[in-house]
């Protein structure tokens, strides 16, 4: 739909970051401050990079001057610019603004034939030509040669919008139908109405034609009519209440956007960029049909633009340099989009080089971040990657660069309560990973009953159901494992995880359903009582005080206006593992409630990527930046494992796991180490200091990790 | 007989819907002198209420229950397209009882917030002059820390329960900071 005016959203945004410019200019004169040079950098550059998508060169000039200006003022304390550069300043600002109103008049219709620029082959189907008005006077935008080579995808979400109106429309017609029978209803009803009335006739008037016999019969069939056409109705408004149900799923999730939906403008970055580097690349995506709210997607899509420009221009190689390597002449850029239960996970893959560490390091020591000759591990460099000012771009480029695009990705990672992180791979190439909670998100459930209880799991995650008899859910919910094609799955029934009140327990578990769920690579069985049909459903995030437990994802709101439980795939698989293993171990595990984990490390990004980690395997986390911190909260709270950074400032890791070893109340804990040092005489360190496992940070492995995890915590 | 029965129970029930709608509808008018109070009972005690700090007392509304680190939250209510958390006001108060609490009086303020208990003895007027406002020693009992003075009615002096003090308690318990940083999300 964005297709038919490319610049509609552009003015929008165009003129949002202009009036943050110019409120930061002016603030920046009255009162400097290294935050507003900061801020004003990434307005500008944020303004550059959508310039540039949208083809309009002289306005990305003016924010790349901008830019210019700024830059040497970065690092001062407090800024010092000369009355020139901010007159500069203010002039490129009212330049651009300038720039952008012309954008807004009527587009100039007939003797604009504006050349199809790289919207791909000329497709007919929608689109009159772009109604760009190039501003007079101005160089018309370079276009690039070649095509786009992908047009399949540019289209895709109208097609889907269109499809979901279909899908309304067929489910309205559906619910529509189901009103035939009502009104059959009606009629039978009033044909019974005559019939009493007419056998009320009869007996008032006392005619003697009217035997006892006879009014008996005719009362009898009465009722039995009577009770026939209840049957019949009650049928009906159960169908048209489940088509409702279904009327209303479709139209809440009408309000939500594809994901894909910001693709096209993804791949547009990529080939800009990739064009003005002179490399070839290739851009994927995947996981266009995950719908979400449409401010959180342009959030994204502001951010995602600095993250697949700089996969271009700092991870892809050379041509020669990638031939030289073994590698495809042409780079691919993967962009991939994920629900994880309450989460989105957006993940931007390039097969270049990945993070360039030494000259990350040196950056890093030449602005003093980091003092010459420190023990910095890959982790903590990128950590200062992903804090900006640091950039691995050997010369600063007009297309990335700065760092500034890594800023931006974790400004909105903040704003949106979600979480950015970095997997390097040197050589290979690195993955940018950016995880946002959904507040709204439309899908397909499961409607399940277990322990009177009503819940909702999500449709995609179950790969089949399995009807049980009596004596197998008994056999199965004993020894919580299940077979299931040859393969023997972890088995939680609901009812214990959502701790329902065990009514007519009494009788043990009757027959049941096992939902076999597939998440995080792992497969489980969930028992419930029975399957209560299919929904479309929008899902909302729980209130805000009602902490809850990590089986249970979010919630949705049913006919009749009541909030239904919907169950968190990640949560469900992560507890019955825990539950099985607990069963196979010592049945007082069982029954023991799962310990949280303290997570205790000095860097923000660590201390989160592992706390999402952790979470998306269903433990709850603690988190503390010290090991000072840590020791207080290990004697706050009773955990089940500490997991633990060695560098940190004040006390070191080793000391730490000492320290909780030497304490009676805590010694009983296990303890992980993760660090950046791989040396053995740091792991021997690390087993003295008591600790059971030494995990490094610079082969950090998420399998690995939880292995480790489940093996001592169980 | 039957006819009267019919009669009297239809008579009771629309008794009973007038006294809880009044209840539903925001207090009208408070004056200097005068505080308007529900008086309730949670756990089988007796406190009060003031008219002031809620937005609404519903009876029998579903409460789906949801699993999770804290006993005193009852589950979730919906309310006009808003899902709603419901804790269990006398397991707030320090002693929990077994009973499903029947009751529910909605806090004033954001995020909401229901707050479950057992009976609705009635809605009072209660003279400012009957509030008795207690020293400061009762603050130290952490139980007490909803609590805030008594008030002097027939059949016997209640405890108030502070709503925003209550709220402040649930805040903690839920480890939610004060400020409602998720509302700006979209």
């Amino acid at each position: 739909m964005a297709d038919r005016d490319p610049l509609r959203y552009f003015r929008i945004e165009a003129r949002e970051l202009i009036d943050q410019i110019s409120a930061g200019v002016l603030d920046l004169d009255q009162q400097p401050g290294t935050d507003q040079v900061a801020r004003l950098l990434r307005f500008a550059h944020t303004l550059k990079g959508a310039a540039r998508v949208v083809k309009q060169q002289e306005i990305a000039d003016r924010a790349h001057e901008f830019e210019e200006v700024l830059v040497p003022h970065r690092d001062e304390s407090p800024p010092a610019l000369p009355a020139d550069e901010m007159r500069e300043l203010l002039r490129l600002n009212d330049e651009i603004a300038g720039f952008v109103d012309a954008l807004s008049g009527p587009p100039k219709a007939a003797p604009d034939p504006a050349p199809p620029r790289d919207l791909g082959p000329p497709k007919p189907v929608i689109a009159p030509p772009p109604p760009v008005a190039p501003t007079p006077g101005a160089e018309p935008a370079p276009v690039p040669a070649a095509p786009i080579d992908e047009p399949a995808a540019d289209r895709a979400p109208e097609r889907a919008a269109t499809a979901d109106l279909d899908e309304l429309l067929d489910a309205i017609g559906e619910a529509s139908s189901r009103i035939a029978p009502l009104r059959d209803g009606g009629r039978t009803l009033a044909k019974l109405h005559r019939t009493v009335e007419h056998l009320g006739d009869r007996m008032r008037v006392g005619r003697t034609t009217v035997t006892d016999a006879a009014a008996r019969t005719a009362v009898r069939r009465l009722a039995g009519e009577l009770g026939a056409l209840g049957r019949r109705l009650t049928d009906a408004v159960d169908q048209v209440e489940r088509e409702l149900d279904e009327v209303r799923g479709r139209a809440e999730g009408l309000r939500l956007v594809p994901a894909g939906s910001i693709f096209t403008a993804l791949r547009r970055a990529v080939r800009d960029a990739a064009d003005a580097e002179g490399k070839r690349v290739r851009f994927q995506a995947t996981g266009a049909d995950v719908r979400m709210g449409p401010n959180l997607l342009n959030l994204i899509n502001g951010a995602f633009l600095h993250v697949v420009r700089n996969a271009v221009v700092h991870g892809i190689e050379a041509e020669d340099q990638r031939l030289a390597a073994g590698k495809p002449a042409e780079g691919t850029v993967t962009v991939h989009v994920e629900r994880r239960g309450r989460y989105a996970e957006f993940r931007c893959t390039d097969d270049g080089r990945g993070f360039d560490l030494a000259a990350l390091r040196r950056t890093a020591e030449e602005r003093g971040l980091l003092l010459p000759g420190a023990d910095a591990g890959p982790q903590a460099l990128i950590d200062l990657a992903l804090h900006g000012g640091i950039s691995t771009a050997p010369g600063v480029t007009e297309v990335a660069g700065r760092g500034i695009g890594m800023d931006v990705a974790r400004d909105v990672a903040l704003q949106l309560g979600g979480e950015v992180s970095i997997d390097n791979r040197p050589g290979h190439g690195a993955t940018v990973r950016l995880v946002v909670p959904l507040t709204l998100l439309s899908m397909n459930g499961l409607i399940v009953e277990a322990g009177g209880t009503t819940a909702t799991m999500p449709l995609d995650a179950v790969r089949r159901c399995v009807r049980l008899a009596a004596d197998e859910m008994t056999a199965a919910t004993a020894t919580a494992r299940l077979a299931h094609e040859g393969e023997v799955l972890p088995f939680l029934p609901l009812a214990g995880a959502l701790h329902a009140v065990p009514d007519e327990d009494g009788a043990g578990p009757g027959s049941g359903v096992a939902v076999v769920l597939a998440a995080d690579r792992d497969t489980v069985a969930i028992g419930v009582d029975r399957l209560a049909g299919i929904t479309t459903l929008v899902a909302r995030p729980l209130p805000d005080l009602a902490p809850a437990a990590p089986v249970i994802a979010s919630v949705s709101i049913d006919l009749d206006g009541n909030p239904r439980l919907v169950l968190d795939a990640h949560g469900l698989v992560a507890e019955a593992r825990q539950e099985s293993a607990a069963a196979r171990g010592d049945t007082a595990a069982a029954t023991r409630p799962k310990l949280p984990i303290l997570v205790v490390d000095d860097s923000l990004t660590t201390r989160m990527l592992e706390r999402s980690i952790l979470e998306s395997a269903g433990y709850e986390v603690d988190l503390a930046a010290s090991g000072e911190e840590g020791l207080d909260r290990a004697r706050s709270r009773e955990y089940g494992l500490y997991l633990s950074d060695i560098d940190m400032p004040g006390i070191d890791g080793f000391t730490f796991v000492a320290r909780t070893k030497a304490d009676p109340q805590l010694a009983h804990v296990p303890a992980i180490l993760v660090s950046s040092r791989a040396s053995a005489e740091d792991k021997r360190r690390g087993t003295e200091a008591g600790a059971a496992a030494y995990v490094i940070k610079g082969e950090f492995n998420q399998e690995e990790l939880l292995a480790h995890i489940r093996r001592l915590i169980l | 007989m039957t006819v009267r029965t019919g009669t009297v129970s239809r008579r009771l029930h629309r008794l009973r819907e007038d006294f809880d709608q009044s209840f539903a509808e925001p207090a009208r008018s408070h004056d200097e002198e005068h505080l308007e109070l529900l008086t309730i009972r949670a756990g089988g005690r007796p406190y009060a209420i003031r008219l002031s700090q809620t937005s609404g007392v519903h009876p029998d509304r579903p409460v789906t229950p949801l699993p999770g680190p804290q006993p005193a939250l009852l589950g979730l209510a919906g309310f006009a397209g808003a899902v709603v958390p419901v804790y269990d006001l006398a397991a707030l108060l320090g002693h929990p009882v077994a009973d499903v609490p029947r009751w529910l009086v909605l806090a004033a303020g954001t995020p909401q917030l229901g707050l479950a208990f057992h009976t609705l003895d009635g809605h009072v007027r209660a003279a400012a002059s009957d509030i008795i406002r207690e020293s400061g020693d009762e603050a130290r009992d952490g139980r007490r820390g909803s609590l805030r003075g008594l008030v002097d009615l027939p059949g016997g002096s209640r405890p108030i329960i502070d709503i925003p003090a209550t709220r402040a308690l649930v805040h903690t318990l839920a480890g939610h900071a004060q400020a409602g940083d998720e509302e700006n999300a979209p």
